[in-house]
């Protein structure tokens, strides 16, 4: 046996003698001594045992890779368990070895002492395990925390980068939008000038004594039958110029529609972020003004508008309570001065409410608009609101909203009511959503199938219904504002942000249900929030009705949000439309829901401590 | 028909609002009622829930004179526009009653059944809104009474 252990042989007994030479310093008997038997050896303080004894003997200050020496030499750790205290006579923090050859008044057994052979290493694995975890879990923890703090940091980055990717892709719309309205003036004052020319001509036709023409011919005026010719032929230079402006159009040559399908991506990545362009806050105003520009792309749009009517009255909106708004067209724009929307947005301060006051934890205070003329429903909303934490502005009625929004006022969330007088929500929602994209939901007791098919074909995010309670209410706020969230627990660095786990709410079975929630949530969800809009022709009476039955499930259902823009539905249609079903049966409560068990682990605790997998055990 | 509420000062105050409403019945939903006591500040003046209910008491006497104009002006549309809206801010505050009068005066108003669901000609709906008015205030006088009661209020 000696043979085989070779070099090992001589230095084992090393540890052994530095042992006993530790134990006969006489000056260190408070903090490690024989054991009142003298067949043991007592670590009475292990801290100081560490600190100072260890690295005079041993060279180093690992208490655990001391004991796991001792276990090599197969010595044993007491155990009092059996005893009827359960406690060592040493006191509770002391740790007692033995080995059968280690005694006090025997020094040369001591050389009997050998260093185990790997073969029974089993015994001694099955020891570590109970002794080295704090140290080893320490590690692996700290790992981990550093590994998810890591993670989190490149979230945010990612997070950071969306946010500047999708302003440039804003800025690069507006300039684009920019151009074509530029180029829509160039074609204008072609127009004009072409007018101008041809009258010039028919004027100098007409002089009795016909002035040099451009063409400094004077026969045109001799031969009357030539000019009609003529007449339709403008200026080369005009000429000209027409011809390279319809080769540069910019409308061919530009493809806004990537860029805003882009963007509108960026928006559900986002939630929101509205910067809109200045030209683009522009335009509802300019269509009253400016009828003459009606050709313009733009303008069309806003045009578009007068079909879309609230279906009560043609009044476009109701007015019970001022009947004299009724015959006033609502469209053209601010016939209302827009006040300083700033001074409005009162951020809530001081005379916080004990248990009425919910803060869910928000990152900053979110602005929110209420949208709401009947003053009840517009006092209590805002006193919810207040209540959890959010600054409110009020807008009376569509117009006001619409331009309160148009005049730059940034919120995170409109609370729009439906019925309104001047301007109702859906037309407002309408209008906001030619240049915004903040999220809008509507609010309103009509909650009829195809008033919400309606309400999500003009851009609505989602609906609320009336009475709507508190925590209908927070949970909308929650659900669209996922990303003014804390985080839950931002030390831990196990659990995801926050801002993932509840968008991950969208997600759906989209996961492969294989990989863990955790890991999967904080790679990847930002690429993962689907489209998904219950907008659009194909929303199905299933859905309509199960809303209908159920209202209360119906508010409470995540259901899908961040529409970005709804002007051409069916273009994005096509991609939402997966995920939409699912949707709509999990309102429906999923007959066809292939797999609930799926679902069912969306709303899983979202801790799992799987990543410690692939961690290695240091060591 | 309501006993005297004395709504006691406690600090348990969903108990508080439960038994000072004793007698509202089926006329107000007590679960949206309190949430709107809930966010008084001061449970004895009640001061944002009495200003928000008092405020809706002349909202809906303002809202009925304007339902008896337009009946007399046999304008059903307003007459839609109108129960519609009183329905809003009653609903809100958990007025149960009221609100599915006002719902069958919006009904009604835009031409239909009081559940919405089928054509009535104008005369019918006209005469059905007489009656459903009348009820609708009378059922306004009933809760606004309970109410009044509630905040010591029954000048």
């Amino acid at each position: 046996m000696d043979a085989n252990q070779g070099g090992s042989g001589a230095s084992s007994s090393d540890f052994v003698r530095k042992l006993y030479k530790m134990l006969e310093a006489p000056a260190d008997d408070t903090v490690v001594r024989w054991g009142n038997e003298g067949d043991s050896f007592v670590v009475l303080e292990n801290e100081k045992f560490t600190k100072h004894i260890l690295p005079k003997h041993f060279k180093h200050s690992n208490f655990a890779s001391f004991v796991r020496q001792l276990n090599k030499y197969d010595f044993h750790k007491v155990r009092h368990n059996n005893e009827e205290n359960g406690t060592s006579p040493y006191g509770t923090g002391a740790w007692e070895f033995k080995h059968p050859d280690f005694k006090a008044n025997n020094k040369d057994a001591i050389d009997n002492i050998r260093r185990k052979a790997p073969a029974p290493r089993k015994i001694n694995q099955t020891n570590e395990d109970v002794m080295i975890p704090t140290a080893q879990m320490d590690l692996v923890n700290t790992q981990l925390v550093a590994t998810q703090q890591q993670l989190q940091s490149i979230t945010e980055r990612y997070n950071e980068l969306s946010i500047h990717h999708s302003m440039l892709l804003q800025e690069v719309i507006g300039l684009q939008k920019t151009l074509v309205n530029h180029e829509h003036v160039l074609s204008n004052v072609m127009n004009f000038l072409h007018t101008v020319d041809a009258q010039r001509r028919r004027d100098s036709r007409a002089a009795p004594f016909p002035p040099p023409t451009q063409n400094g011919n004077t026969v045109d005026t001799q031969n009357p039958q030539v000019t009609p010719l003529e007449d339709d032929v403008p200026a080369s230079p005009l000429q000209n110029a027409s011809k390279l402006l319809s080769e540069t159009n910019a409308d061919a040559m530009l493809n806004p529609r990537n860029l805003e399908h882009m963007n509108e991506i960026t928006m559900r990545m986002n939630g929101t972020l509205t910067t809109p362009p200045p030209e683009l806050m522009r335009r509802p105003v300019s269509r009253g003004n400016a009828p003459g520009s009606a050709s313009s792309s733009n303008t069309m749009r806003i045009s578009d508008l007068d079909n879309i009517v609230y279906p009560v009255g043609q009044t476009h909106g109701i007015d019970p309570m001022y009947s004299e708004h009724i015959h006033n067209i609502p469209y053209p724009m601010p016939s209302k001065p827009v006040e300083a929307v700033d001074a409005k947005l009162q951020p809530t301060e001081g005379g916080r409410k004990k248990s009425t006051q919910v803060d869910p934890g928000w990152i900053r205070q979110p602005q929110i608009l209420l949208v709401e003329d009947d003053p009840t429903c517009r006092r209590i909303g805002g006193k919810f609101l207040y209540a959890f934490n959010c600054a409110i502005d009020n807008a009376l009625d569509g117009l006001e909203a619409v331009n309160k929004m148009n005049a730059g006022a940034k919120y995170d969330l409109v609370l729009m009511d439906i019925i309104m007088p001047n301007l109702d929500g859906v037309s407002a929602c309408h209008l906001i959503r030619q240049f915004d994209s903040t999220p809008i939901i509507a609010m309103t007791s009509n909650i009829r199938s195809d008033d919400i098919s309606m309400y999500f074909q003009h851009g609505m995010n989602d609906v609320l219904p009336k009475p709507f309670t508190k925590e209908g209410l927070l949970h909308m706020l929650e659900k669209h504002l996922a990303h003014l969230k804390k985080p839950l627990h931002q030390m831990d660095g196990m659990v995801p942000p926050q801002l993932l786990a509840s968008t991950r709410q969208s997600l759906k079975d989209d996961e492969s249900p294989a990989k863990s929630p955790a890991t999967t949530s904080n790679w990847n969800s930002p690429n993962q929030i689907p489209g998904v809009s219950p907008v659009g022709s194909n929303v199905t009476d299933e859905y309509m009705n199960a809303v209908q039955g159920h209202p209360a499930t119906y508010g409470v259902n995540p259901m899908v949000s961040n529409i970005g823009y709804n002007t051409s539905p069916q273009m994005p249609m096509a991609q939402r439309q997966g995920p939409h079903r699912r949707q709509i049966s999990d309102i429906a409560g999923g007959e066809d829901m292939n797999n609930p068990a799926k679902r069912q682990q969306m709303y899983a605790p979202p801790l799992q401590p799987q990543p410690m997998n692939p961690m290695q055990r240091p060591r | 028909m309501a006993k005297p509420v004395e709504p006691e000062p406690t600090d348990d105050r969903s108990e508080a609002s439960i038994m000072g409403l004793p007698d509202a019945g089926d006329m107000l939903d007590t679960s949206t009622f309190e949430q709107i006591l809930e966010m008084d500040d001061d449970e004895e003046e009640r001061e944002f829930s009495k200003s928000i209910v008092f405020d809706f008491f002349t909202q809906a006497d303002n809202t009925f004179s304007k339902m008896d104009s337009n009946i007399a002006k046999k304008d059903l549309a307003q007459l839609s526009a109108l129960g519609h809206f009183l329905k809003g801010s009653s609903a809100t505050l958990g007025l149960t009653k009221v609100k599915d009068s006002c719902e069958k005066i919006q009904h009604f108003g835009a031409g239909k059944d009081e559940t919405g669901t089928h054509d009535l000609s104008d005369e019918v709906c006209l005469e059905k809104l007489k009656v459903t008015v009348e009820q609708a205030k009378q059922e306004f006088k009933d809760v606004e009474k309970v109410l009044k009661k509630f905040y010591h209020d029954e000048s």
